[in-house]
């Protein structure tokens, strides 16, 4: 596996494709166990663990499976992993598995998953399903715990059970709060990533201004260059711009002379 | 002279927004003034922090969004303050002071603003900020009331000395509890030893300001009317007793709902029948919840009757002018199915 395609795979789950900011997929859980940070780690944790071992062995046997009958055969790998974990959970942290309640054998309809093991596993190599499953699973749990600290913060005035302080907004621990806080949550992040995907992509794009012939004239002075470029540029905010880069490339020049 | 050549509409009416928030206002002073006098102090605080946050948060949010101090204020149509205004009205009067700061930020900012600003909401933002109030802070909006410092004029023997009246609960959720009003229902009219939200317990303060209110045309007369005796008469039935009528519909924030937030222009039907469907419809809610869940619920209800107005404005729609009236249309209806039948009955005949 090359860099590139590890780093496609790993941005894709955390970020570009995050299921729960970007797919707004799996909702239920999210608004759900979202009440406490602790919540959704465990969540979290439990989805990652059934979708890494869910997309291995769907991608192992991705040949075997016939197109017509996968959707039942997904569900049956996916409930075996499921039923795996509740076992676990009940044994070794049962206040987890209590605290989660229907929500953990509901991982076996879980669209992440499903979706995850339709759209990837079934396509891919082993180790690419693998990687997909673990990044989608930790995107997924970054988003189930923040949404959980923020509720648990506001809600109940702990973190990760450690009480802060006795203000209480009951109005997060509730389900309205839930929506509210995801809805929020999603229209910030998909703000920051626009912001943040439209200023990489104007650094890969930038159009270069050509010094035009007097400006590469050594004679100038470096104010004098900015001030020109600017004064051919219209609005400011490129003018801004247009004065640093015409007194790097002035820069440049002299450089060279 | 030269001629002025302009688009339509070329008459425009002196009524602006603004001019119609400070109508709001004036309406609403009675019953302010009335609601500090019988809780003091603490009410004053209440509804300065709520105005104030109300304003602030307009502004800052204005700020954020880039626009200009001098667009701000040009633009700045008075209903923020309204806004705040009927907001700390609805609240219980020892509220700490973060209740009233946080439900009216979130009233503006998360119900007003976030959908585009004044007239874009969907629903009331008092009355919402009033429902974040009441599920955020579920132990001072339910157990917070206290008795005004001015008894009742007349208390039932039966409860004893005025002033110890319904103490941590309001006269309403007693009698919805099965019990026996402690207070006469004139003083239930008056305010007077009657616990409650600040604004909400002296009937006659909101019914001045809704006689303002109809007398300067910001609202029909007959819209709040119908609300509050629809929730009268339900609620009569429910409980197989027309002695229920004064004191349900005097009990609680139904007046102060019907005149001032289930009116609000901007979260009620467009057209006259419409309204008046909306206003029976929301006695019927308020008075059915009110049965069924023993608290008060003039906020709910109205909050609740918010998401039907797209409905209604969808199917009644106003008359285009000059098309036929709805009664006009049934009458040549009724012609055309008459004359029908005539036609078949000579057809008989021959």
């Amino acid at each position: 596996m090359t860099g590139q395609r590890f780093k496609q795979i790993s941005l894709d789950g955390l970020l570009r494709n995050n299921p729960t900011f970007r797919l707004v997929l799996g909702t239920c859980p999210t608004l759900a166990l979202s009440t406490a940070a602790f919540n959704g780690i465990g969540m979290g944790l439990a989805v990652t663990f059934i979708l890494i071992c869910s997309n291995v062995l769907i991608s192992l046997l991705r040949k075997a499976i016939p197109d017509a009958v996968r959707i039942p055969a997904f569900v049956i790998i996916i409930a075996t992993f499921v039923t795996i974990v509740r076992m676990v959970l009940d044994k070794f942290i049962p206040s987890l598995y209590e605290s989660m309640g229907v929500y953990l054998p509901l991982i076996v309809v879980n669209c992440i998953i499903l979706g995850r093991a339709e759209s990837f596993a079934s396509k891919n190599k082993v180790l690419d399903s693998a990687l997909d499953g673990l990044f989608t699973g930790l995107g997924f749990t970054c988003a189930l715990t923040l949404l959980g600290m923020i509720r648990e913060v506001l809600g109940s005035g702990s973190l990760f059970g450690l009480q802060l302080w006795d203000f209480k907004i009951g109005f997060f621990s509730s389900s309205a709060g839930a929506f509210f806080v995801y809805g929020m949550s999603i229209a910030l992040f998909n703000h920051i990533y626009a912001k943040v995907e439209n200023k990489i992509r104007s650094k890969n794009f930038a159009v270069r201004i050509m010094p035009s012939p007097d400006l590469a004239d050594p004679q100038n002075t470096l104010a004098e260059d900015a001030e020109a470029i600017a004064a051919r540029t219209q609005s400011g905010a490129d003018a801004v711009e247009a004065k640093e880069r015409g007194s790097a490339d002035a820069k440049s020049n002299g450089g060279e002379d | 002279m030269k001629p002025l050549v302009s688009d339509s509409p070329h008459i425009r009416g002196k009524r602006t927004t603004r001019g119609i928030m400070l109508d709001v206002l004036i309406a609403l002073l009675p019953a302010t003034v009335v609601g500090c006098i019988y809780f003091g102090g603490a009410a004053v605080a209440s509804i300065a922090i709520s105005i104030a946050a109300a304003v602030v948060s307009e502004v800052v949010f204005r700020l954020i969004k880039r626009e200009k101090i001098k667009d701000i204020l040009a633009k700045f149509d008075l209903t923020s303050v309204v806004t705040g205004l009927l907001l700390a009205l609805t609240l219980p009067p020892q509220a700490p002071w973060y209740v009233p700061l946080l439900s009216s930020v979130f009233a503006v900012v998360v119900v007003k603003m976030l959908f585009g600003g004044t007239g874009k909401n969907i629903v009331n933002p008092a009355i919402t900020g009033r429902v974040f109030a009441f599920i955020a802070f579920q132990s001072v909006m339910v157990s917070g009331w206290i008795a005004p410092s001015i008894g009742a004029i007349s208390p039932v023997a039966a409860t004893g000395a005025s002033g110890a009246v319904s103490t941590g609960a309001t006269e309403l959720t007693s009698m919805l509890g099965g019990n026996e009003l402690s207070v006469s229902l004139l003083d239930l009219f008056l305010g007077t030893g009657v616990a409650g939200s600040i604004g909400e317990t002296c009937k006659l303060a909101l019914l001045i300001g809704g006689v303002y209110l109809v007398v300067r045309r910001v609202i029909k007369w007959e819209y709040p009317v119908i609300y509050i005796v629809v929730t009268g008469l339900v609620a009569s039935a429910i409980g197989k007793d027309i002695g229920l009528f004064l004191p349900s519909i005097l009990s609680g924030g139904l007046f102060l709902g019907a005149i001032f937030m289930a009116t609000d222009y901007v979260t009620s039907p467009h057209t006259r029948a419409a309204n008046w469907i909306y206003m029976a419809l929301l006695g019927v809610v308020t008075a059915a919840l009110r049965a069924a869940t023993k608290i008060e619920v003039v906020s709910f209800a109205i909050l609740l009757m918010n998401f039907f107005v797209p409905l209604f404005n969808a199917y009644l729609r106003p008359r285009v002018f000059g098309a036929p009236s709805f009664a006009a249309k049934l009458k040549s209806k009724l012609a055309a199915a008459r004359e029908k039948r005539s036609a078949a009955g000579k057809e008989d005949a021959q």
